[in-house]
């Protein structure tokens, strides 16, 4: 089959013509159809017709919406078990039951690891502590 | 192969200016003269008749309503094939998405046509084959072009458009009017490739 024929098959189809009056009733179905649209508001038909021609640009798959539907449902579980329960307020107020510490309890401390139970005997004469290291002395291991 | 082109109306732009100017009669006579040429172009891209007319029904109230802004730029004819083919791929996409098309619904008149049973019997390809098989055969084929190709056969091989009408009207250029042509050619042949002579 040449394009030729091809062409004479095709062209065929021009004989297909709408059924006996078809045009005929055509205007007269445009008017009343128009008078039909007067009824609804103007400005929610361009609306949905703008939405609809916008949207139809998109080739969306069926199991999109499912898919979306599922994953909607499956967030609002998680988000509905994450969900704090019921917890005792805590009261943060203030106590001042135990005595102020004064300088003179203080006691010396050593940079050596040791119990309390079984002390070690001390390397290094005792010093005080000036934020958190030793004031008089610096331990090699520090460096 | 040459297409036969159809008569393209003169004097549209008189009955548009007095539609502009508020005579509905005219944007009638627009219909009546219309209505013809763009069921052609409609049905052969839908191949169902209610469709067609809901779509051609459409058309012409979009037209109407746009009229106003029509300032001449292409002729009429132009404007309305124009907006005819775009209502049409739109209302395709919204059928395809929601039904496939029924192939079992064929116009029954062609098969009375007195034109269409000569141009048959004159021998041919097709000879061998009923009028209705062929018909249904054919909107087989069509359907199964995409709505780009099947665009452009409809308006050159059935319409009889030449290639410069339809390039304005789908604002492509002619190059890309015949190459969609040639490979929408070669696909119909391999729907069609029964009809071939032995």
């Amino acid at each position: 089959m040449n394009d030729e024929s091809m062409h004479h098959i095709i062209r065929l189809k021009r004989y297909e013509q709408p059924p006996e009056g078809y045009y005929e009733n055509f205007l007269r179905e445009f008017h009343h159809r128009q008078r039909a649209e007067f009824l609804k508001p103007p400005l929610t038909t361009m609306l949905m017709e703008r939405i609809s021609s916008f949207l139809s640009e998109f080739r969306v798959p069926a199991f999109a919406y499912a898919g979306a539907t599922a994953v909607a449902v499956l967030a609002g579980v998680a988000i509905l078990k994450q969900a704090p329960q019921s917890t005792p307020t805590i009261s943060y107020t203030a106590s001042y039951s135990q005595p102020p510490v004064t300088i003179d309890k203080l006691q010396p401390v050593s940079l050596r690891i040791g119990t309390p139970d079984q002390p070690q005997p001390p390397l290094f004469p005792p010093s005080f502590l000036l934020q958190a290291r030793p004031a008089s002395h610096e331990s090699p291991l520090s460096f | 192969m040459t297409a036969e082109p159809e008569p393209i109306p003169n004097n549209d732009q008189e009955l548009v200016a007095r539609t502009q100017e508020g005579d509905p009669a005219a944007f009638d006579e627009l219909i009546i003269r219309y209505t013809p040429r763009l069921y052609g172009l409609v049905y052969n891209m839908t191949s169902n008749h209610e469709d067609t007319n809901d779509v051609l029904q459409d058309v012409f109230s979009k037209a109407y309503r746009s009229i106003c802004n029509f300032r001449g730029k292409s002729s009429f004819y132009t404007w309305m094939h124009s907006i005819a083919v775009n209502m049409t791929i739109n209302f395709l996409k919204k059928r395809n998405r929601r039904r496939h098309p029924s192939l079992n619904d064929p116009d029954s008149n062609i098969e009375n046509d007195p034109d269409f049973i000569a141009a048959i019997s004159r021998g041919g390809p097709a000879n061998e084959v009923s009028v209705h098989e062929l018909q249904k055969k054919l909107n087989d084929a069509m359907l199964k072009l995409s709505y780009e190709h099947r665009i452009v056969v409809t308006m050159f091989d059935i319409q009889g458009m030449p290639h410069a009408e339809i390039a304005k009207i789908l604002r492509i250029s002619e190059g890309t009017v015949r190459s969609r042509l040639f490979y929408a050619h070669r696909q119909l042949q391999n729907y069609l490739h029964e009809f071939k002579k032995p």
